[in-house]
């Protein structure tokens, strides 16, 4: 069987349509093995239905795609049996305790020794803090106490993968801050599959962003060169101090230079350059500013955008 | 190289964690698992308790004041210990499959859809659970439920009640074909209502469709005796025949055949309708 070359997931023109409505349309995407691949977009974007297609709780209208190098459709079971899943809104017999549940969970993966499982299921109720209610009924449980067992529950069988959908959601900032601290731990054992909406989260954590808009893939690139805005014109911010005209219509007159945003204030000069040739620039840029030698050079960089910046730029720019 | 990988990281798992890895199961991935929990839902909560009193309270209890309260009330109403024989086993037969069949569309009518819109079935289903595996335990569990309770609690009850309004041992082989007939006519109307739960969002169309084919039934089949060739509507008939040693009405072997074919054809239909279902 095709492993995909060491991608945990492959899928190629996957597609989703209700009644003629396409919700998901030809996504091509590909998440290596152990890396945190988070996966975001607006309400509706269709986040939500890819992770339904890779577990098959629905069937795609077109395109394939690849679990383990095991195919959705056909051998869904068998990719089941390596993943574990967070919903978004994770739903529970609410007669059965936290403990009841992992231990049914868990039962669907191990059948034994008994005291291992038990041994398990502790395992996992520490790890998301709900021992002390354990052994009461889910239906008493707040919401954030639901997810933090669906995140006990997704683990409780060593997923080789873990989907998660919306897994900080009901959590309050030091919930969600464990929930990150859980994912940046079990980056080595496996690989994560997350959807999102919180884009600090993402920046923070993850490897490979995706970004998702009206159910087609508008973007997707490592974290890093996302957030430089590679793909996209390059963007270096000077401060100088000193008299900067010249220097200016130096840096513009150059061939690689698109543009060059100037603002004054307090005796210094800042500049916005954006530049076509990135080579040229991390070669050249700072050499130009610099022959005026009565000119000092503040700050020099290459543009970094935070994750909100790019995620509003890609989404307006794909509306 | 798929089945030696999977070989390689079971062994990897079973030492690394000491956990066992639950068998293939194939088809039935997670049956004995769900099964588990049904049955426990059935048996390890109060919900046997509270069915048993109600069934006993509905059967037995109908049963003991006709037989009992009655001719004590009115004795004009007293019969020789045959004739009480006769009718109380009409009465159980005839009750037990009546109310027991409205009891087990009532019961049953929530298994599928309760899941479907609790979010539960798409949780299970996201384990590595067959969906077959999901529909037959729904239906294994119900069957169990129903034997052991409406059929087995109410006969055994009934069996004993029967003894002391006619001081006779009933003979105990035909009187357990008569609770097969009973078990048989609950299958029937089991399989029908998990079918219908799978087809259906709305407790209301399953709710009706299943009381109607049951009330329906026993109205048409009084105007006509073709119905008979099509639901389960004779059983009663049937038991007391068995019971009373006679011959077995013409209607016997269609209504044998008719029941278990309905409720095969019915489970068949929830499976590969169930295997269709998106959450």
């Amino acid at each position: 069987m095709n492993s995909s070359n060491g991608n945990v997931i492959h899928t190629q023109g996957l597609s989703k349509a209700y009644k003629g409505v396409k919700v998901l349309d030809g996504l091509s995407l590909e998440v290596p093995k152990n890396s945190i691949f988070g996966f975001l977009g607006p309400n509706g974007a269709g986040k939500s239905t890819t992770i339904k297609l890779l577990l098959g709780l629905i069937r795609p209208s077109g395109g394939s795609a690849m679990v383990f190098g095991q195919d959705i459709t056909q051998e869904s079971l068998g990719v089941r049996k390596r993943v574990g899943y967070l919903a978004q809104d994770p739903r529970y017999y609410e007669h059965m305790t936290a403990r009841q549940t992992l231990r049914y969970t868990a039962c669907f993966f191990y059948r034994g020794p008994s005291d291992m499982i038990e041994a398990r299921v502790a395992e996992m109720l520490e790890l998301v803090g709900l021992e002390a209610k354990a052994d009461r009924p889910i239906k008493g449980f707040s919401g954030g106490e639901r997810q933090r067992l669906g995140i006990a529950q997704a683990q409780v069988n060593y997923p080789d993968l873990l989907i998660l959908d919306e897994p900080a959601a009901s959590l309050d900032p030091m919930g969600r801050h464990d929930v990150l601290a859980v994912m940046e731990k079990l980056r080595k054992y496996t690989t994560i599959f997350y959807s999102t909406h919180i884009l600090e989260d993402v920046q923070r954590v993850s490897d490979t962003v995706a970004i998702l808009n009206h159910g087609r893939l508008v973007a997707e690139a490592p974290i890093e060169e996302l957030l430089a805005g590679k793909g996209s014109s390059a963007m270096y911010q000077v401060t100088v101090k000193g008299r900067a005209g010249q220097a200016q219509k130096r840096v513009e007159s150059q061939p690689w230079v698109q543009q060059v945003l100037s603002a004054a204030e307090d005796g210094q000069t800042s500049w916005q350059v954006c530049v076509s040739d990135e080579d040229a620039a991390e070669d050249q840029l700072l050499r130009l500013i610099l022959e005026d030698r009565d000119l000092r050079v503040k700050r020099f960089g290459r543009k970094t955008y935070n994750l909100e910046e790019v995620f509003m730029s890609i989404i307006e720019g794909s509306n | 190289m798929a089945t030696n990988t999977t070989v390689d990281r079971k062994a990897v798992l079973a030492a690394r964690h000491g956990l066992v890895p639950a068998s293939n199961g194939g088809r039935l991935g997670g049956f004995g698992n769900m099964l588990g929990k049904e049955l426990g839902d059935w048996f390890g909560t109060r919900r046997w308790i509270v069915q048993a009193i109600i069934w006993l309270l509905i059967i037995n209890g109908l049963m003991a004041f006709i037989m009992f309260i009655v001719p004590a009330m009115d004795p004009s109403a007293q019969m020789s210990p045959e004739e009480e024989l006769v009718q109380g086993l009409g009465l159980y037969f005839n009750f037990a499959i009546l109310f027991g069949a409205i009891g087990m569309i009532i019961l049953a009518q929530d298994e599928i859809i309760q899941e479907k819109q609790s979010g539960t079935a798409a949780w299970i289903l996201s384990k590595p659970v067959s969906r077959s595996a999901f529909v037959l335990t729904k239906l294994l569990s119900n069957f169990v439920g129903g034997l052991i309770i409406i059929a087995g609690l109410t006969g055994v009850v009934a069996y004993a009640e029967l003894y002391l309004a006619s001081g006779q041992a009933l003979p105990v082989l035909p009187y357990l074909m008569g609770l097969g007939l009973i078990l048989l006519t609950l299958t029937f109307y089991l399989s029908l209502v998990i079918m219908l739960g799978t087809i259906f969002e709305q407790r209301g169309a399953v709710l009706g469709i299943a009381v109607g084919v049951l009330m329906g039934g026993l109205i048409a089949s009084q105007f006509t005796p073709l119905v008979s060739y099509f639901l389960p509507v004779k059983m009663p008939d049937i038991a007391l025949a068995l019971m009373q040693g006679q011959p077995l009405p013409t209607i016997a072997i269609s209504q044998l055949i008719t029941a278990g074919a309905w409720s095969i054809l019915f489970t068949l239909v929830a499976l590969l309708r169930f295997r269709r279902e998106e959450f």
